[in-house]
């Protein structure tokens, strides 16, 4: 219990008075919290600005073109006498669509006959293709549903059954969570559970590497296999209790209280995200250990893992669908913290789900807590056993 | 030109004392080869796929007739979605989709075929989850082709009854047909577009803190700088003799990445590949005068790795492939400005799957060779600097 409480205390102070520590840890984490979110404050991506290439100009081309204007998602920067013209100022990057009504529009929809329009989208980025494809497809179906219905009506068709008759099965897209489709709303709470993650990985790892461990004394060093287990096991004990009561209030901060200060929907209960942010924060603090324990450096703890985040991310299956990866992948990234704890932080913030409808990646968080703690352990003991006997020489 | 002469073999000696550095320093040699080479491989295997088809789609057919079965062989046969489960409720669907089992919940309500035949317009009802971004807007794609395809069939067999010829019904259904045209990137593939810029934005992060750290260890004790223009017989040739192995090395990273993409994920390369090289070559370059710069200014190395993982990190979000820069605000889109992978993921885009024509690709090279100018002036004026306290100091 001694050697416990002494590496519990030992490990606080050196977490606030080392630096490289406090600087990855607090300062770091305070500086993301206010850095990381500012591209996606805007949540939607609006007005991206498309030209028309109008070669009917006649009154219903310049309706349709009035009515893409309208749509949120897109805006008519320009018109453009013809494609090749509007091409070159995709290349330049001023327009992102081109939108094409060729001659005689008017005339073959007034005949009754098809009368196609075509949409040239930039799938270079792909958000701003969605848009653009999504306004204009919208428009060019109502507008297309109101011809039919005039046509339908002027033969002498009721209206009502005119109205069946062009839209027979209504479909209806109802999106069950982040219903504005933010992009915000979408990145933040996954990419906080990856800044948690990262910070407290480094500090730890700079913790391990950086002088001022508590070297047990001299004279008391026990030597037996019992006793160096227990002080082994309460070393790593005593050092995990002191992340987490450090991380407490940080992981408070990131995943209620910056969700709340950037509007992101939360559904889920303050305590049932911390009782599940405790085995994450537990297994991170295990897996800093075993960092701390491969780089013995820490400048090599700093730089490795500077860019390992963006990987991280895509490994955890948010940003890309676990499906689509390859099997080995997927397996390699249940060994991290992260993976389980974005998906069931966000279902349990975001999507309101239980503790127990999250059973699995709450499990697998302790499971990974477990046995990083107890190859720390194992590292700890097997450091001990090394160390050279003071008693007998 | 006496003077060049006298310089260059100072540069020779500068450059292989930093390559005998690098063979004797496993962690500079990790941090230049391992470390960037294995992020690209993780990112590149996550990612390799491309295109995620066949996401799994739960079905609740409470009206288990002739149409609802068609519409959900119509959904199973999208390539973005499958129907994978039927559930018994509403709720036991919703479960699923927390729990990301399925992807979606399409809802066939009862009597859907009686009342689509009666006139009475019955909803068919997608649920799908938005929280996930890429994957909930593919399964509302898959779906949103296929319901509106069932109901066309309906529409047409509507007006056959009636005694209309089929391929009149069908040009009466849609008036104004869309064509739709994606360009550059026609099959929507995720290589083209996320990984072949996630690669370039892992090596921009490695680029600049490895940067910090090598030239940091030379700053760090001043005699070091000294003997290092001492060796290289100016401030110049000294610089470029210790930038040059990095990037050679960085470059030897980017390009063995391009090799992987160019030929076995097939990602286009419809511009010009010359311009694509040069531009790769100043934005190594900018982002290791931006490492030097760091080094320069900050003290210990640690400090100096520290603000360049800070700045670096999280600059993915800023240079705008996953979120348009358009739609960013004032600060996020002036950030995205001072990085040099904005510019050159525009370069690159452009010589990959665009093709620019080469009168408008000139822009995003010529602000990186001015990054790169503004940062080698920077760091001279920075050494000046240290050299004047440092003869300060001796006086």
């Amino acid at each position: 219990m001694t050697t416990f409480l002494a590496v519990f205390r030992n490990e606080i102070g050196r977490l606030f008075s080392l630096r490289p520590v406090v600087s990855v840890v607090v300062l770091a984490a305070a500086i993301y919290a206010v850095f990381y979110p500012q591209p996606y404050l805007n949540e939607a991506l609006r007005k991206v600005p498309i030209a028309v290439v109008d070669q009917d100009r006649t009154q219903t081309s310049r309706e349709l073109a009035r009515l893409v204007d309208a749509t949120p998602d897109v805006a008519v920067a320009d018109v453009l006498p013809d494609v090749p013209t509007a091409e070159r100022e995709v290349y330049a990057r001023s327009i992102f669509g081109i939108l094409l009504i060729p001659q005689h529009f008017e005339r073959d929809l007034l005949h009754g006959r098809p009368s196609p329009i075509a949409l040239y989208a930039d799938a270079s980025y792909f958000l701003m293709y969605q848009r653009m494809s999504g306004a204009v497809t919208a428009v060019s179906r109502t507008l297309g549903t109101n011809f039919e219905i005039t046509r339908l009506v002027g033969l002498g068709v009721d209206p009502p059954v005119a109205a069946a008759a062009t839209d027979p099965m209504p479909f209806i897209a109802v999106p069950l969570f982040n219903p504005q489709g933010g992009y915000a709303t979408y990145i933040l709470p996954a990419a906080f559970v990856l800044i948690l993650q990262q910070t407290l990985l480094i500090g730890v790892g700079l913790l391990g590497t950086l002088p001022g461990r508590l070297v047990p004394p001299a004279a008391s060093v026990p030597r037996r296999f019992g006793d160096l287990a227990f002080a082994s096991i309460a070393t790593v004990a005593g050092k995990l209790l002191a992340y987490l009561t450090v991380e407490a209030l940080i992981v408070t901060i990131y995943l209620v209280g910056l969700p709340y200060l950037y509007g992101i929907p939360r559904l889920g209960s303050v305590a049932t995200i911390l009782a599940f942010a405790l085995p994450f924060t537990l297994a991170v603090g295990g897996l800093g250990l075993m960092v701390a324990a491969t780089f013995r450096n820490p400048l090599a703890v700093q730089l490795v893992f500077a860019a390992i985040g963006l990987p991280f991310f895509f490994l955890a299956g948010f940003a890309w669908p676990t499906e689509a990866m390859p099997m080995a992948v997927r397996w390699l990234a249940q060994l991290l913290p992260s993976t389980f704890a974005i998906d069931g932080l966000v279902d349990v913030a975001q999507l309101g789900a239980s503790l127990s409808d999250v059973r699995s990646e709450f499990l697998g968080l302790w499971l990974l807590a477990a046995l990083y703690a107890c190859i720390a352990v194992i590292i700890e003991f097997v450091n001990r056993r090394r160390a050279p006997s003071p008693a007998l020489g | 030109m006496q003077r060049r002469d006298r310089e260059w073999p100072g540069f020779a000696l500068v450059f292989w004392r930093e390559l005998a550095w690098l063979r004797r320093r496993p962690l500079l040699f990790m941090l230049t080869a391992v470390v960037p080479l294995g992020l690209m491989l993780l990112l590149t295997a996550i990612l390799s796929a491309g295109l995620a088809t066949r996401l799994p789609v739960a079905v609740l057919d409470l009206d288990g007739s002739e149409l609802s079965r068609s519409i959900i062989r119509t959904v199973d046969a999208t390539p973005d979605t499958a129907t994978a489960v039927r559930v018994a409720d509403l709720s036991e669907g919703r479960h699923l989709i927390v729990a990301r089992k399925v992807r979606g919940l399409l809802l066939l309500p009862r009597n859907l075929e009686r009342d689509v035949l009666a006139g009475r317009r019955p909803e068919v009802v997608f649920f799908y989850n938005t929280q996930t971004f890429t994957v909930g807007n593919l399964v509302l794609r898959g779906a949103n082709s296929a319901i509106p395809a069932v109901a066309a069939g309906i529409r047409i067999s509507l007006r056959t009854a009636e005694g209309e010829p089929v391929e009149e019904a069908q040009a009466a259904i849609t008036p104004i047909p869309l064509q739709t045209h994606a360009l550059f990137n026609s099959t929507l593939n995720y290589v083209h577009f996320l990984l072949a810029a996630l690669l370039p934005a892992v090596l921009q992060t490695v680029v600049v803190t490895t940067m910090a750290y090598a030239v940091g260890i030379d700053v760090e004790t001043r005699h070091r700088l000294v003997v290092l223009r001492r060796l290289g017989g100016g401030m110049l040739p000294a610089m470029f003799g210790k930038m040059l192995p990095y990037t050679i090395l960085f470059l030897s990273m980017l390009g063995i990445a391009d090799a992987v993409l160019f030929k076995y994920l097939e990602l286009p390369l419809r511009g010009d590949p010359f311009l694509l090289v040069f531009a790769g070559i100043v934005f190594v370059l900018a982002c290791q005068f931006i490492g030097a710069l760091l080094a320069l200014l900050l003290r210990p190395v640690a400090a100096a790795v520290s603000i360049a993982t800070l700045l670096t990190a999280p600059a993915f979000g800023f240079m705008g492939i996953g979120f348009p820069r358009l739609g960013m605000n004032a600060f996020a889109y002036g950030y995205g400005e001072l990085l040099p992978g904005t510019w050159y993921l525009m370069a690159r885009i452009d010589q990959t799957i665009r093709g620019t024509p080469l009168d408008l690709s000139w822009r995003p090279v010529l602000v990186l060779i001015g990054f790169v100018a503004v940062l080698v002036g920077l760091t001279a004026l920075r050494i000046r600097m240290m050299r004047g306290a440092v003869a300060e100091h001796a006086a």
